[in-house]
């Protein structure tokens, strides 16, 4: 499967919203769009292009703004496909993934904890690998890891 | 000089102490000491310090022949630092844990923490007290030894559960359940298979069992009951296959999970007790007891305490057995366990005791020979 | 019994590794868990952000650390493609034969722990003895035998040394016997049957919705595996089968790491033989300065430098042991990752746990969650 295929399928679909498909070293492409078109996109990526299988979702803080990038990979193809969209630092947030991919539920948890971008509607929206309670996102640039941090951790009653 | 047995050489050191200390004392005094009720009522102190002794001793060494049984099964060589090839290794974990203080959960209950174990130890000691381990070797002819002794090795469950209960723990509450369920459903084809046992014997006492098989071992005959013996044993030892009550990989250490220092030892002791017992009466009832077969030259029984020593070789190769199960199976699970006990064991059980019933019938079976005629 | 909560962790014999799985029970019948993670969770990625690129490699091997040389894998092929630098062959094959060894002590480790999970002890000793096998070979010609510290961008630290092959042939030979020895333990014992059949059922479907990968997903059938449908380094030169079963149980999953450990020696004789017949350079040339040395200058100035290098972003995916591990490493231009993200497979298949664990009972959680070999330093990164 090649960029322009992907072009194909999901131009008509998101219109606009598809900013553009890019070619990518040992993937199918990047697919750029925007974030209003996430559940779309996602339905159009997993039904109409075969990517069943999420296996990734991450975060990059790139100071003035903040990305979100999916990785998906389909069995009919043998190929992964990398999906990612630009959201502003101050406000932070994507439509959910979790309810077309049931994989993608933990890997938003790690994304909203440590790159501090919220998912709409996500079913279970707690921290995962810090603290209840833990106030800060360590991997966003400005938590630098040489300078003391205040931590205080709420301590959990079951 | 007649057969020395235990209860004479009780009293034959009780009464040599009584009177060394008599010559050295005033007339008064050893009038009082050398006085038979006092001599009776020493050596009886002396008879149990002596079955206290030999139990704890055997019961040590159990688990040194476990750890090293179980070494070899494991391509390991298993304790060897302390002590001759680790013989001493046992000594130095119990003095270990002697010394270490045992830490009671603040929500727990002190009467029943403290109360269980201790009672579970004492109640599985007392057992020692019947058995006989070689012909004379025993407290006397007590008609009801064998229901004696499963009488008490049946209180188990309920100290375990006190225990397992005041330690207000979940783990321990569902090891102790567990525990309870198990040791309740197999006590029904233990007893089945003795039932075979005591109908061909026609007895109760352990001794008169044992005389019985002066012509052929029980074993043989009574095939079916000797398995749901060992399985039944199996479980209420709460050994491999059956450790489901202190499965280590769901219930961390199952009904003894918050017990640490020496009343953990206590409950580590009291299942190696238990093993033993169980070991005992496998012996006793299906292979023999101290008795060899005929046909074994008169020269291997004829020196003295040649009996406790076959007894001993015996009880240490069936609980040889059990390590060996130990090493090779894999855990059942408790529904598993609960199905096979009263679906499997009990039908063996009743099908044995209706071979047994043949057997007295029959008198005499070709190839094992006949009972003896009393 | 009335219904409660047990924690099973984060110190539990179950766990084999730090975390909590939360359980609500009704007597022994499981009917609701909730895995809680990060009890190990160490920032790996942030603290990549602030290393050169082969110090990375350190915290690499300690992501999982049963399956470190894997790992450091992953992450050189991420890095390689987004700093633009291709390895010498002899490197890929010495990176193959070190990720396949590694699969193999990651299955023996992982058949220890989970017979001794089902009450097998012996089986735990034999498996700890044939191990120290693997580690001693990865301690000729790494020198650890848990940290290795081994491959680096461009290449590997060194190379084999020349006793390599014939030792290797050995241990292989030696471990095709034993791999007989462990299924008769296992698979020749009816309780092992009636303990693990029809265990933990995670069906392909309910796998690729929850991004199982592995031996779990190849266990349901998907014939799947990423040496196969996407080779790197040279996994397309050497030929193997893929380990299937059918049954989506925890029987299926022994099945299919029974072979894929066989399949591992029958690809690490031939990286062996080629190793062997082809001598040559194991780094690459016309490396950054930085990056050649084996180890890069560190110092307060040394955080500060910023060059201008070529950008680019890097992506890998690796058959971990586990399952499909991929990298996501940013170059933004400076001697250190911009971003480097890690996708651990357990940590897909941990998050589905409420699929595979609902409905059975207490007593089959150690074997279940046995078959699916947590290693959480992984998860939780």
């Amino acid at each position: 499967m090649q960029p322009d295929d992907l072009t194909r399928v999901l131009a008509p679909k998101l219109g606009e919203n598809l900013l553009g498909v890019e070619a990518f070293e040992g993937m199918a492409g990047r697919v750029r769009f925007r974030r209003e078109a996430a559940l779309d996109l996602f339905r159009a990526v997993r039904d109409d292009l075969s990517f069943a299988h999420l296996s990734m979702v991450g975060g990059i803080d790139w100071v003035d703004h903040r990305e979100v990038f999916y990785v998906a990979w389909s069995d009919s193809a043998r190929q992964y496909v990398l999906l990612s969209t630009d959201v502003p630092a101050t406000d932070a947030h994507v439509e959910t993934a979790s309810a077309v991919w049931p994989s993608a539920n933990w890997h938003e948890r790690e994304t909203w904890e440590l790159v501090d971008i919220t998912f709409d509607h996500h079913p279970d929206l707690r921290h995962l690998l810090t603290p209840d309670g833990y106030a800060f996102h360590p991997l966003l640039r400005s938590f630098k890891i040489h300078e003391p941090e205040e931590l205080e951790v709420k301590t959990r009653h079951v | 000089m007649s057969q020395a047995t235990l209860y004479s050489v009780s009293y034959d050191l009780s009464n040599t102490i009584a009177s060394a200390l008599g010559s050295v004392l005033p007339s008064g005094a050893r009038d009082l000491i050398t006085s038979s009720g006092v001599v009776t009522g020493f050596a009886v102190v002396i008879f149990a310090v002596i079955i206290l002794a030999a139990t704890m001793l055997n019961t040590i060494l159990l688990i040194w022949w476990e750890r090293k049984l179980l070494g070899r099964f494991m391509d390991r060589r298993g304790a060897m630092h302390v002590g001759f090839a680790g013989l001493l290794q046992n000594f130095a974990d119990g003095f270990k844990l002697f010394r270490k203080d045992t830490v009671k959960p603040r929500e727990a209950d002190p009467l029943g923490f403290y109360f269980g174990p201790t009672a579970y130890m004492i109640t599985s000691l007392a057992i020692f007290g019947i058995l006989p381990i070689s012909s004379g070797w025993d407290t006397g002819a007590l008609p009801l030894t064998l229901l004696l002794a499963l009488a008490i090795f049946a209180f188990a469950p309920l100290f375990i559960f006190v225990s397992a209960w005041s330690s207000n723990n979940k783990y321990s509450l569902m090891g102790g359940m567990r525990s309870a369920a198990q040791m309740i459903a197999y006590e029904v084809p233990l007893l089945l298979a003795v039932v075979s046992v005591v109908i061909v014997a026609g007895s109760f006492d352990l001794n008169t069992i044992v005389y019985e098989q002066q012509n052929y071992w029980f074993w043989g005959p009574l095939i079916l009951a000797l398995i749901v013996f060992v399985a039944a044993m199996l479980a209420e030892m709460e050994r491999i296959p059956f450790d489901l009550p202190e499965a280590e990989a769901e219930l961390v250490e199952g009904w003894n999970t918050e017990y640490g220092g020496m009343f953990f030892a206590f409950f580590m002791f009291t299942d190696y007790l238990r093993a033993l017992v169980g070991s005992v009466l496998v012996v006793l009832l299906f292979f023999g007891g101290w008795t060899l077969p005929s046909w074994v030259p008169s020269v291997a029984t004829s020196w003295p305490l040649a009996g406790i020593f076959w007894f001993m070789v015996k009880t240490y190769i069936v609980f040889g057995v059990f390590v060996w199960i130990r090493a090779s199976l894999p855990r059942v699970r408790t529904d598993q366990l609960l199905r096979v006990g009263w679906n499997r064991m009990i039908p063996l059980g009743l099908v044995s005791v209706f071979v047994a019933a043949l057997l007295v019938v029959a008198k005499c079976v070709w190839p094992f020979g006949c009972l003896p005629t009393p | 019994m009335s219904e409660m909560w047990i924690n099973m962790g984060p110190q539990h014999p179950m766990t084999h590794g730090l975390w909590n799985l939360r359980v609500r029970i009704d007597g022994e019948v499981v009917l609701d868990v909730d895995p809680e993670m990060g009890y190990l969770h160490r920032g790996i990625e942030k603290i990549s952000e602030d290393r050169h690129y082969n110090e990375v490699v350190t915290l690499m091997d300690r992501t999982c650390y049963v399956a470190g040389l894997a790992w450091e894998h992953l992450y050189i092929l991420a890095s390689e493609q987004a700093l633009h630098i291709t390895p010498p062959e002899r490197a890929q094959y010495i990176r193959m034969t070190c990720e396949e060894f590694q699969r193999i002590g990651s299955h023996i480790m992982w058949y220890a722990a989970f017979v001794n999970d089902i009450g097998l002890m012996t089986p735990f000793l034999y498996g700890m003895r044939d191990r120290d096998l693997v580690l001693d070979l990865f301690q000729s010609f790494t020198g650890a035998r848990m940290t290795y510290e081994y491959m680096r961008v461009g290449g590997v630290r060194n190379d084999l040394p020349p006793t390599f092959t014939d030792q290797a042939r050995k241990v292989l030979d030696w471990l095709t016997d034993r791999f007989r020895e462990y299924d008769q333990l296992c698979l020749g014992s009816s309780i092992f049957h009636k303990r693990c059949d029809h265990l933990g059922v995670l069906k392909a479907n309910d796998c690729i919705a929850h991004g199982v990968t592995g031996p779990m997903l190849r266990s349901a059938g998907v014939k799947r595996d990423l040496r196969k449908d996407r080779p790197y380094a040279r996994y397309d030169a050497v030929d193997f089968d893929v380990a299937v079963a059918d049954g989506a149980d925890v029987t299926a999953r022994y099945l299919v790491r029974m072979e894929e450990m066989r399949q591992s020696i029958r690809i690490l004789r031939q990286t062996v033989d080629w190793l062997e017949h082809h001598p040559g350079p194991v780094m690459a040339e016309h490396l950054p300065r930085w990056l050649g040395a084996p180890y890069a200058p560190v110092g307060r100035e040394g955080y500060l430098l910023k060059r201008n290098y070529a950008k680019g972003v890097g992506f890998s995916a690796v058959e971990e042991p586990h399952g499909e591990a991929q990298a996501y490493v940013v170059n933004e231009g400076t001697e250190h990752p911009y971003r480097v993200k890690f996708r651990s497979p357990i940590f897909a298949n941990l998050s589905a746990a409420r699929q595979y664990l609902v409905g059975y009972r207490v007593a089959d959680i150690p074997p279940i969650m046995g078959s699916v070999d947590p290693c959480i330093g992984e998860v939780d990164r």
